[in-house]
């Protein structure tokens, strides 16, 4: 037990954009929400100079929260050759809908492609589960 | 002897030429379908129970205990219907008009505008064979098939030989990708991937548009006139040119006339059509099956002989209002796809679920009903992406009801 523990840990701004993985629709369709659909969905891949500037490791986990949701997923850094300093990726599930917000401007339509949320260190925290 | 082939339910493009093996009369091999097809054609991992209040349950009770929450709710909703037959989905809507129930699909929050804009005739559309068979420039706007539609580019657009394209894509075809970021598909495009900021389609559209009017295109982010030119360009020469439609561009745009002005004037200087890249494998057939009777493909309340329809009969904004007080939803899992805080709201009404699995929805589902899943354990017919009807039959026999006779028994007890 450290004295880091006490420390909140800093959260920054940052936007999701949502994808498809063909591997995780997969997984979806022989697993439902099992493990293998969670560990191929509650992940955020993130510019590799963000996680230095924000000081997150590869492998660990973070919380990405804000008015509508907060979830733990893991943090990995991503592999596209051009930068997206500011901008997180997630595939499409439960995970990133937890932070979609229920805001439409009653067009029925809901924002799931655009989300803001804010990102931390989730220290110990145990990954988000919905298979319960 | 000659080979049997089956049809795909995995998503829209309802790929026909599956081959499968059996084994204890069960799926045990796929040919020929993609990841996600062979998923979705074996069975369930975890398949739906019978359960109503989350205790094993007969069919036969559960489907009068379905019925007598939607005779007694004061406002019901019907929603899914994108993993259902035809037959399925016409039952649904019979089942709405007799409760008066509100009813919409996944449609509503995806491909609803673009599909809309087709069936009224204000965008030019084509077949996937034509695409086949003539196309030269295929353009993938905010879609990436390549993990939503695997078989997309290998069995219809880029890479196979057509009637007029012999040459397929080494020669004889183009492939261009506009997106937010570099995706698998846009790889396959090489330099002609064209990556944009998020929201820009919209700017981009009309810039576009301006290009191909004469006028010097300009945008506010890093993409020169000179770029545009050449895409537009691209797009102006082509003989044959298809743009397939994806979420990426659907969601960036507020209404969908931007992208009916550039089709316009694709079609005044080009011979251009689109192609939406429907998701769920018969997501089109519910929308083609409520215009037929409504005049609307989605978002509607059944008043007797009265039809409403609007954003506020989505399910969206039904949730959010706290419009409904009980949903029936066939083979789909709100729980899963829409956003958290507007899918707890299921939570306090009684739910009905019909699907062949377990979902996040079936699991806090007042009533569950398991079904067959459509494509391997029962047949029927479906509207591919591109608005053709595919019809399909059986892989296997099961025990378990189609979607379509759980929903005839439920009208029968109403």
């Amino acid at each position: 037990m450290g004295f880091g523990q006490f420390l909140k840990a800093p959260e920054y701004d940052i936007k999701i954009i949502t994808y498809r993985d063909i591997f995780q629709s997969t997984a979806l369709e022989s697993s439902g929400c099992g493990d293998e659909y969670a560990e191929r969905s509650a992940v955020i891949l993130l510019d590799k100079g963000d996680m230095k500037k924000m000081v997150l490791k590869d492998g660990r986990k973070a919380v990405l929260k804000n008015n509508f949701g907060r979830v733990v997923v893991h943090l990995r850094p991503s592999d596209y050759d051009e930068g997206h300093e500011g901008i997180g990726y997630m595939t499409n599930s439960p995970w990133s809908n937890a932070l979609v917000s229920s805001e439409t401007g009653g067009s029925g339509v809901p924002k799931f492609k655009m989300i803001t949320a804010s990102i931390s260190d989730a220290k110990d925290e145990k990954v988000t589960s919905f298979d319960e | 002897m000659e080979n049997e082939y089956y049809v795909c339910t995995g998503c829209g493009l309802l790929c026909d030429d599956i081959e499968v093996e059996l084994e204890d009369g069960k799926v045990s091999k796929v040919n020929n379908a993609c990841l996600k097809g062979v998923a979705r054609l074996k069975e369930c991992n975890r398949p739906a129970e019978c359960r109503i209040d989350g205790a094993p349950a007969s069919l036969e009770d559960a489907i009068i205990e379905a019925a007598r929450i939607l005779k007694e709710a004061d406002s019901p909703v019907l929603f899914g219907m994108g993993n259902s037959t035809s037959q399925a989905q016409k039952n649904a809507i019979e089942v709405a008009k007799r409760t008066g129930a509100y009813f919409d699909d996944t449609s509503s929050f995806c491909q609803g505008p673009v599909v809309e804009a087709i069936l009224e005739n204000k965008i030019r559309t084509c077949t996937l064979d034509e695409v086949k068979d003539k196309a030269d420039v295929i353009v993938y706007w905010g879609a990436d098939p390549s993990n939503s539609h695997p078989r997309h580019l290998s069995k219809y657009t880029y890479f196979p030989r057509g009637k007029e394209r012999q040459r397929g894509w080494e020669e004889d075809r183009t492939a261009i990708c506009i997106d937010v970021r570099k995706s698998d598909t846009a790889t396959i495009c090489g330099d002609k991937f064209y990556q944009i900021p998020p929201q820009a389609d919209e700017e981009l559209l009309n810039a576009l548009a301006n290009g191909l009017s004469g006028k010097v295109p300009k945008v506010s982010f890093g993409m020169g006139p000179k770029k545009i030119l050449e895409l537009a360009n691209m797009l102006k020469k082509a003989e044959f040119g298809v743009i397939c439609v994806g979420l990426g561009l659907v969601y960036s745009l507020e209404e969908i006339e931007p992208l009916v002005r550039l089709m316009d004037k694709l079609n005044e200087v080009s011979n251009f059509h689109l192609i939406p890249m429907v998701g769920q494998y018969n997501m089109r057939g519910s929308n083609h099956n409520l215009h037929e009777e409504t005049g609307y493909i989605n978002r509607v309340k059944f008043t007797g002989n009265d039809v409403e329809h609007g954003a506020h009969c989505s399910v969206v904004e039904l949730l959010r209002a706290r419009t409904v007080d009980a949903a029936l939803i066939i083979g789909s899992d709100p729980m899963s796809s829409l956003p958290g805080s507007i899918a707890k709201e299921l939570l306090d009404i009684s739910v009905i679920t019909i699907d062949p699995c377990n979902t996040l929805t079936s699991r806090k589902a007042k009533v569950s009903i398991p079904a067959a899943t459509a494509g391997s354990e029962c047949g029927g017919t479906a509207v591919r992406m591109d608005g053709v009807e595919v019809e399909f039959k059986a892989m296997t026999e099961t025990d378990r009801m189609c979607d379509a006779e759980i929903l005839e028994r439920i009208m029968g007890e109403l």
